[in-house]
């Protein structure tokens, strides 16, 4: 247990490391990598992982583990982009589609908090099949891939909100309701509920609530991340996000959150998405073939992660 | 006067366990009040409903004369009661100042963590027992990265920053010193001119006398004897907790000092915070090692078993070399090892007596294939030998009691008998009968040839037990007792590092 | 009344139970699903999901939240070494067979070096593994599927051997005995449990905790590769994310059939009875003529179900 401070903190440096090599690395193989348009594009592009990763910071600094958030993204894509479609299309429909996203997202998150929580299941297993249940139902919302949503959605997306593009208003507001919630008892009774569970109930925190809460937090920022991805995709399809869950929790490890709860943050879950994402570009940009995609960056996962725990060690 | 606290008529059982049958207590308010008895006599469990983490079958607990809604740790802590939990209830992962301001964090005006105030809080929390607290308890410091008497102490302020008006202390001195036990009796008094009432447990009928004012004794689940404790006396008190039927271990050491050459000898160990230690042991001794908590006794017996191994130094057992890298090798030259953190480094839970039995046996032997019969045979014979209560081989380890859980991990070693027997405290938070057939068994490990080393937190179960104890102190010896030295006196001075 | 309620707790019996209804919920809704010919091939199924399950077991069992994401890829794997070995020939099945199992058992190794030694947690390790191997995959193939099966391999998978139950059956049930004489009857078995349920303790009775881990991954690698041979004889040939369908329904066997999440108590038996509850109900739903969507959201509510059964974690207030 000694130490653990500094495991804490060293994982979180080696990626903020990483993510320095690979943008130097990006700038050398990608001339115009740092103008300000490429940069956006490439925020845009990391952006539903970023958010992802920082709901899942929450189930996992909890003790928990939340599998079903690419479900997630999924079902609320298609509730979306279905109500939008029913009422019509103009701007007080996309509102109302934009807030039924994020309500569905909130309730998948609270099932699966009730259900973990409240009926003492495991984790892992619960969230496998909830995924399944949340897949079949974007499944039956919109069997195929298809309906589009209306230009304003995709456009504003594109565009800006008061001077700022809307991709980093969506990044500052993320960042703030972290900064927020990071500054509240919440978070270090939430680390205190996944750190020792015993320990924290003697304490008398509410355990139940907190970790529904952490879920509920992981459904809503799979719904932003739908919503980001739908104003991406500007499509509607059932079949959205599958691999993010895998990829956020990468992303979140390699941030220097323990899968066993308890210590952590959504700084450096951010800095893992941003450092799973960049892989993703400098393989692209340094020419390799894209089947070496999955490869290397499954490999440069792996020595990160082990080259975390190595520096560690000492 | 009204009870701050009177419980009435409480039962609780686990399972087919009756822990608790009709049991009552009562404190007055700013009392300092002992409850004692043996282990397993329920007033751990007593105490846990009492602060909500464990609920009750039957039976009322009044506090300030109103009966009291205990459902869950936060109500009882809204009413007022805190517990200090035998096995803490810290979070590892988080720091002093978190934990101790726990679910009742300041704030400030918008809502958020008052951090500067944690910090400023938990300093002056800290500063009560800065004269005790070793290096490195300060409020941000992990409580991963304290020693365990520094948890212990951080636990206790924890309790104290909830400003209860009745707090539980469940072996709050279990590893601490004796200053810091004095500290902490400073603390209680303040408690007590401050009106606070205080339940205190401890195994050191020394402390009881000590600071209590009133004792409660329970016996098998009962409250079977309220004392005040300046009307009564340690004969008196130990007779309720023994009742009829228990007899108190005699004492089992044998005084003729021993007379043979050195078969174990030790020479220049070092690890992180041990030695250089040398020393040598006999045939048929039983060492003790004695002194404060944390002195390096317990790396001293982890490295001998390879657990931890020593940085440095050798260590020979009749002549062969068994400085050991990890335990398998110790274990190949017959050196066994009892820790008294049974959950931690002996309970394989879940898995059944005859498994936690007969695992060492198979490395021991190295055998690949379970001879089922063979084992069997063998184990029940050992464990009906300890004198040990079980419903069967077969029977999950956990529904056996701490004290029999311990004779469960012993035998482990006993047959064949090792001849090296290294016990880490072992016989901490087990009753006064199996710490009796323990002394007996220990004692007759000897006779038989094997060289004993132990170290205990009781200094009265060194002086019982062993024929010479060396003291530790800050990572080496400094003293080594034998015969009409080996006195309670010596033993102390010793301890604090004043060597004779 | 409690030794009732203790029977009807125990996982073999309500797998068992959950098997028989299964059976009679498919012969009601189609005539003649429970017939031999029937049972006989959802069980060939079923074993195919059951050994890659029997890696999967191990390393749960072995604790420290084992697990094995990487089954999948190196099924696929596995499948895709047995194809380009074998190229169709039946005197190559020997060798694909070893190819495949000594590959999977390699990657099991490193899984097990990078949980042990790395101390990376086993879920991201796999997670890991699994996402080098596909790319591995892709980048050997280029995302063509290449190499098919022996004809015998396809008779030893498909074809009655005895009975008219095929030799993949007489090979899967071998393993379930295999498996309970080792858990129960060996040195390996109870270091398996001893390890799973407390490392510390287990160290200090001598056991090399770490070596044993290692070895708990590398079999389930080993499983993960001879299932991919198996699959590759049930389907004729591969394709290189053949083997993802399994990594899930792997582990919910495992679950199913009354395995501690957190290692240190379960049985392979009740894994074997686990998959083929876990068979007969994708069977059941695909019978009942359900859109996907419907099985998909059956699918998952039946394994919540299956949860609150006996999946629960221990109550904190007692």
């Amino acid at each position: 247990m000694t130490g653990l401070r500094k495991f804490g903190g060293r994982t979180w440096i080696v990626t903020a490391a990483a993510l320095i090599v690979l943008l130097v690395v990006n700038t050398v193989l990608q001339k115009n990598f740092l103008e300000p348009s490429v940069v956006q594009s490439n925020l845009t592009t990391f952006l539903p992982l970023v958010l992802v990763a920082i709901g899942q910071t929450y189930v996992i600094l909890g003790g928990d583990i939340d599998l079903s958030v690419g479900a997630i993204v999924a079902l609320v894509n298609v509730v979306t982009v279905s109500v939008i479609a029913a009422l019509g299309g103009d701007g007080t429909a996309v509102a109302l589609g934009l807030l039924v996203g994020m309500a569905v997202g909130a309730g998948c998150g609270l099932l699966n908090g009730l259900i973990i929580a409240g009926l003492r299941f495991q984790p892992i297993v619960t969230t496998f099949a909830t995924s399944i249940v949340f897949s079949g139902l974007a499944l039956w919302v919109l069997p195929q891939a298809g309906m589009s949503v209306p230009e304003p959605y995709w456009r504003t997306y594109a565009g800006d909100i008061l001077g700022l593009p809307t991709v980093y208003a969506i990044y500052v507001v993320a960042f703030l309701i972290a900064a927020f919630l990071a500054a509240r008892p919440f978070m270090t009774r939430l680390k205190a509920a996944g750190g020792l569970r015993t320990a924290a109930y003697q304490t008398g925190l509410r355990l139940g609530a907190l970790r529904v809460s952490a879920f509920v937090l992981s459904g809503l920022f799979a719904a932003f991340a739908s919503l980001c991805l739908t104003g991406e995709t500007a499509s509607g399809d059932p079949l959205m996000g599958q691999s993010l869950a895998m990829t956020a929790i990468s992303a979140v490890v390699l941030g220097g959150t323990a899968l066993s709860g308890g210590v952590g943050g959504t700084l450096g879950s951010v800095l893992g998405a941003w450092v799973v994402g960049m892989i993703g570009s400098v393989i692209f940009f340094a020419g390799l073939p894209f089947e070496y995609q999955t490869l290397v960056q499954g490999l440069i996962i792996l020595a990160a992660l082990a080259g975390g725990v190595l520096v560690t060690r000492r | 006067m009204q009870p701050v606290l009177r419980a009435t008529d409480i039962s609780k059982s686990f399972g087919a366990v009756r822990a608790l049958e009709k049991a009552r207590l009562t404190v007055q308010r700013g009392e300092i009040h002992a409850l004692l008895g043996a282990n397993g006599c329920g007033k751990s469990t007593l105490c846990k409903i009492i602060a909500g983490t464990v609920g009750c079958d039957a039976g009322e607990v009044l506090i300030d004369g109103a009966p009291a809604a205990l459902g869950s740790p936060r109500l009882a802590e809204e009413q007022g009661v805190a517990l200090f939990y035998q096995e803490l209830s810290l979070v590892p992962q988080l720091s002093v100042g978190d934990n101790v301001f726990l679910g009742r964090e300041p704030r400030n005006a918008l809502g958020f963590t008052d951090r500067a105030a944690i910090f400023r809080e938990t300093e002056a929390l800290i500063a009560r027992v800065a004269t005790v607290a070793g290096a490195g308890l300060t409020p941000d410091a992990l409580v991963a990265d304290l020693s365990p008497d520094q948890r212990q102490l951080t636990e206790i302020l924890k309790v104290l920053a909830r400003k209860p008006k009745i707090i539980i202390f469940d072996e709050a001195t279990a590893t601490l010193d004796r200053r810091q036990v004095e500290v902490f009796f400073d603390i209680l008094r303040e408690l007590r001119a401050g009106g606070v009432s205080s339940i205190f447990i401890s195994h050191r009928m020394d402390e009881v006398f000590a600071i209590a004012d009133r004792i409660t004794v329970m016996r098998n689940g009962q409250t079977v004897a309220e004392f005040s404790a300046a009307e009564t006396d340690r004969y008196a008190v130990v007779y309720a907790m023994v009742g009829e039927t228990g007899a108190i271990a005699a004492s089992v050491r044998d005084h003729a000092p021993l007379k043979g050459d050195a078969r174990l000898v030790v020479e220049g160990v070092k690890a992180a915070r041990l030695g250089p230690v040398s020393f040598t042991a006999q045939r048929g001794e039983i060492l003790g090692l004695g002194g404060l908590q944390g002195q390096g006794q317990k790396a001293l017996l982890s490295g001998l078993f390879g657990a931890e191994p020593f940085a440095a130094g050798r260590v020979t057992l009749d002549g062969v070399d068994v400085t050991a890298r990890r335990p398998a090798e110790a274990i190949a030259h017959r050196i066994a090892y009892v820790s008294g953190d049974r959950g931690r480094d002996s309970a394989l839970p879940g898995r059944s007596i005859f498994e936690n039995t007969a695992i060492a046996s198979l490395v021991r032997e190295r055998r690949h294939v379970i001879p089922g019969a063979l084992f069997r045979t063998r184990f029940a014979e050992v464990l009906s030998g300890l004198n040990t209560r079980y419903a069967g081989l077969d029977a999950p380890i956990g529904s056996l009691s701490g004290g029999n859980q311990q004779k469960v991990f012993i035998s482990r070693w006993l047959s064949p008998s090792p001849g090296l027997l290294l016990l880490d405290d072992p016989t901490k938070g087990i009753d006064l009968g199996a710490k009796g057939d323990f002394y007996l068994l220990a004692r007759k490990l000897a006779d038989e040839g094997a060289t004993v080393i132990i170290y205990s937190s009781e200094d009265s179960e060194l002086l019982s037990l062993c024929d010479r104890v060396l003291v530790l102190n800050g990572g080496t010896v400094t003293a080594d007792l034998t015969g009409e030295r080996l006195t309670p006196f010596e033993l102390t001075r010793a301890s604090y590092g004043d060597a004779a | 009344m409690n030794r009732f309620v203790e029977i009807a707790k125990n996982p073999l019996v309500i797998s068992g139970a959950a098997i028989l209804a299964l059976l009679i919920i498919g012969e009601l809704v189609s005539p003649g699903f429970a017939r031999g010919d029937q049972v006989v091939r959802l069980l060939t199924v079923s074993a195919i999901l059951g050994i890659a399950a029997a890696g999967q077991n191990l390393v749960i069992l072995g604790g420290r939240e084992g697990i094995d994401l990487s089954i999948g890829a190196v099924i696929s794997l596995g499948a895709v070494i047995a194809g380009n070995v074998m190229s169709g020939s039946d005197a190559a099945i020997p060798l694909a067979f070893a190819a495949a199992c000594c590959a999977g058992f390699l990657i099991g190794v490193v899984n097990g070096l990078g949980v042990t030694y790395l101390r990376i947690p086993p879920l991201v390790m796999t997670l890991g593994m699994m996402g080098v191997i596909q790319g591995g995959l892709v980048v050997l193939s280029r995302g063509v599927p290449s190499g098919n099966a022996a004809p015998a391999l396809m008779a030893f998978v498909n074809r009655s051997a005895f009975l008219g139950i095929p030799g993949i059956l007489f090979v899967w049930a071998a393993l379930v005995v295999l498996m309970a004489l080792m858990l129960k009857r060996t040195r390996f078995g109870w270091s398996i449990y001893a390890v799973g349920s407390n490392e510390n303790a287990a160290v200090l009775t001598g056991l090399p905790a770490r070596r044993i881990r290692v070895l708990l991954y590398g079999l389930a690698g080993l499983c993960g590769g001879f299932t991919g041979v198996c699959v590759i004889g049930y389907t004729g040939n591969s394709f290189i994310s053949v083997g993802d369908q399994y990594v899930l329904p792997s582990i919910i066997a495992v679950v199913i059939g009354g395995t501690s999440l957190a290692g240190g108590s379960g049985s392979y038996t009740g894994t074997a009875l686990g998959a083929i509850a876990l068979v007969l109900l994708q069977s059941v739903l695909t019978t009942l003529n359900l859109e996907f969507w419907g099985r998909q959201v059956i699918f998952g509510v039946t394994l919540l179900l299956l949860m609150l059964l006996y999946g629960r974690q221990a109550r904190l207030r007692v």
